[in-house]
């Protein structure tokens, strides 16, 4: 029985409201037991029940979140995710069979693969969307079809041939996309983030990377030649000597690039995208510590290691607390006057049709 | 008598509620509400850790219940029960049952299950799929890795007619194509491609020096053949990854793929060995001892410079393979 916060005052004179802060009560002991569950199940159906296990874990994850006294649900269907998942198999076999199988049909099934993702993806933002709901009412995502080919291919293409110089200004464009045609109810998203603070994070990274490969040196280049000459000895005799040294160097930097880098990066664009994204008039804080970020990854990363992944579940959860906790609420208003889309509404855009698919990228 | 938040589904009002039992039915009442539904039209979500739980109406209305241990006295008046998933979730002894299960399931399925299903995939998928594997790699390893080889002419047509004219265990001459090749990285060494292309390095024809070494060598490679062990790896990898990624996906990619190589590597090793008992079978119809393999085994052991650590390797230890020929070849005395 918690006491209900400061939304919950009838005055709606008041101008300054207090900030509300996501909270997140989940427990690593408590998700240990529907985590372990939910993989004994998989294995059993092999692997048929991961889609009511993805359910499960999302339903875990977004009902333990709280936001002003009232916390988040999802709604999504385990069949559509099922069916889904098939798909992505399918598209997956398809794309890797293609790619070591070169004939004339690798680029007809590239080609097929690359028009049908934008369309795809936007149908996976529309579903994880679709099935949030906060107080009852649902979140949508009404970004049209044009819009995703443009940023999925046009900008995708052009992040291409410039050489990943054109990266950070189609990231900018993809949250811009997602964002804006985000629904809460009848309350639409914005996004207010320029490109130009997003090429200042990318620099930063570029900078540390550019450290790393010095750190790297030579050596460990040389492995990594050697290493693809061996993966392409499919089953052959390899010399375990250098299977071992050329995983230890280049694992190694690996690990230790995506450990302390790739949290930085991660604090500092999830800090960027959600400060500056606004549901209505209401704005959102975010600021993600990036040592506090390195310390929870390197953290989860060494006690999954040495518990052969048991603390998998502890791992998800403090991540999940870490990450939310970051994030507040400034109201402009009473949090009680959002009003949901009307059902009708809804059914005419087909959102139901559109579910489908449900992919998960973490962009 | 249970406090909620009624919620009516077309706005974020909060409305404060009690929620009680009379009868078969429900009761909510508070702020502007008073509500009586039967209790059999009413959902009741599952539980998960401490998350409130919702009772959701059949027109979209519902309340959010935060006090769990109320509402589970307030369930306990009604035919609701929890779901068995829900149940197994929160007994510790299951818990640790499914551990344990997970443990044991994994490690069968890896040991037993995965093998018997790559080798039954791989005998029958269309060769059509390992012919343009096969010509790809060599592609790639040709001039990169493998350059001509130097073996006299002759010779290698002497090798290959004493190759073509074994006879297989299960009838008929190998219809492998044999190329020679020399790559100072590899050394003394031969290979199988997926499609049966068995390609032999110079180093592992002037180490052995003996024409019925060799095709002892040969003879295990047939093995690899005969049981389409190239496919059968790629395979088993593909679904080693697959798996590992579903495991510790969601925290590190990276680390997914990690002990995927190491299990790999450990993988091949059952394959080698049949390639063995395949290749000592073969020896012994063509009338040759598996003491030849044996030899030569030995032979390429002393040339390779560093011995092969036994963890690592993608060949079980030597002397190991070694005493299993001898013993294969006593046996057939």
């Amino acid at each position: 029985m918690e006491n209900i916060s400061g939304s919950e005052m009838p005055s709606r004179a008041a101008s300054a409201r207090p900030p509300e802060q996501l909270s997140f009560s989940g427990r690593g002991a408590e998700y240990f037991g529907i985590w372990i569950v939910n993989l004994l199940l998989t294995i059993v159906t092999l692997g048929i029940y991961s889609a009511w296990a993805k359910v499960r874990r999302l339903k875990y994850f977004y009902r333990h979140t709280e936001l002003a006294g009232s916390s988040f649900d999802f709604h999504g269907s385990p069949t559509r995710i099922l069916i889904g998942r098939v798909i992505a198999l399918v598209m997956l076999l398809a794309y890797n069979y293609s790619v070591r199988l070169q004939s004339r049909m690798t680029l007809v099934v590239l080609l097929a693969l690359a028009l049908v993702m934008p369309w795809l993806l936007r149908n996976s933002f529309r579903f994880r969307l679709y099935n949030t709901s906060w107080r009852g009412t649902r979140f949508h995502f009404r970004g049209s079809v044009g819009g995703s080919y443009r940023v999925f291919l046009l900008n995708g293409f052009l992040t291409l041939i410039t050489l990943y110089v054109m990266a950070p200004f189609t990231h900018q464009r993809l949250k811009a996309y997602q964002h804006d045609n985000s629904w809460f109810g009848r309350t639409q998203c914005s996004f207010h983030a320029r490109a130009g603070q997003f090429y200042l994070i990318y620099l930063l990274l570029l900078a540390a990377l550019v450290g790393f490969f010095f750190v790297m040196g030579a050596a460990g280049v040389g492995h990594v030649l050697v290493m693809f000459a061996q993966m392409q000895k499919q089953g052959g005799h390899v010399d375990p000597n250098l299977v071992f040294r050329t995983l230890f160097i280049v694992y190694g930097v690996l690990i230790l690039m995506s450990l302390l880098i790739g949290p930085v990066f991660h604090a500092l664009v999830t800090n960027l995208i959600w400060s500056n994204t606004r549901v209505g008039e209401h704005r959102i804080v975010c600021n993600m510590s990036p040592l506090a970020m390195i310390w929870i990854t390197v953290s989860n990363f060494v006690l999954v290691v040495l518990t052969l992944g048991l603390f998998i579940p502890w791992a998800a959860v403090r991540l999940a607390k870490f990450q939310l906790e970051s994030v507040r609420l400034i109201p402009a208003s009473d949090l009680q006057e959002f009003e949901a889309a009307e059902p009708e509404a809804i059914g005419a855009v087909g959102e139901e049709a559109a579910t489908v698919f449900d992919f998960d990228i973490s962009l | 008598m249970v406090c909620a938040h009624y919620f009516d589904g077309r706005s974020t009002r909060v409305r404060e509620v009690n929620l009680s039992i009379a009868g078969a039915d429900l009761v909510i009442a508070g702020e502007g509400i008073d509500l009586r539904v039967p209790f059999a039209d009413v959902a009741v979500d599952e539980r998960l850790g401490r998350a409130p739980r919702r009772l959701r109406l059949k027109d979209g209305t519902f309340c959010e219940v935060r006090d769990l241990d109320a509402l589970d006295a307030l369930l306990s008046s009604t035919a609701h029960r929890d779901g068995r998933v829900d149940r197994m979730q929160r007994h510790l002894q299951f818990v640790i049952f499914a551990c344990v299960a997970c443990v044991v399931l994994a490690g069968a399925a890896y040991k037993w299950g995965l093998p018997w299903a790559a080798a039954l995939a791989a005998h029958r998928l269309p060769p059509a799929i390992d012919k343009t594997l096969s010509q790809q790699t060599l592609k790639l390893l040709d001039g990169a890795i493998l350059l001509p080889s130097k073996i006299a002419a002759d010779r290698q047509r002497t090798l290959s007619a004493e190759f073509r004219a074994l006879r297989l265990p299960e009838g008929g001459t190998p219809d492998s194509d044999l190329l020679f090749r020399r790559s100072p990285r590899f050394g003394a060494n031969a290979f199988t491609l997926p499609d049966g292309t068995i390609i032999l390095l110079d180093d592992l024809i002037t180490t052995l020096g003996d024409d019925r070494q060799c095709l002892a060598v040969l003879a295990h490679e047939l093995g690899h053949v005969h049981g389409r062990d190239g496919l059968q790896m790629l395979l088993r990898s593909s679904a080693v990854g697959a798996f590992l990624t579903f495991y510790i996906g969601d925290i590190s990619a990276l680390l997914a793929a990690a002990p995927a190589a190491v299990l790999e590597a450990k993988y091949s090793q059952d394959l080698e060995q049949q390639a063995d008992d395949y290749g000592a079978a073969l020896l012994l119809h063509n009338g040759m001892s598996p003491a030849l393999l044996a030899e030569a085994l030995n032979k390429l052991a002393v040339a390779h410079s560093g011995p092969p650590s036994g963890y690592l390797s993608s060949h079980p230890s030597t002397d190991e393979r070694m005493r299993h020929l001898r013993w294969l070849a006593a046996a057939a005395k």
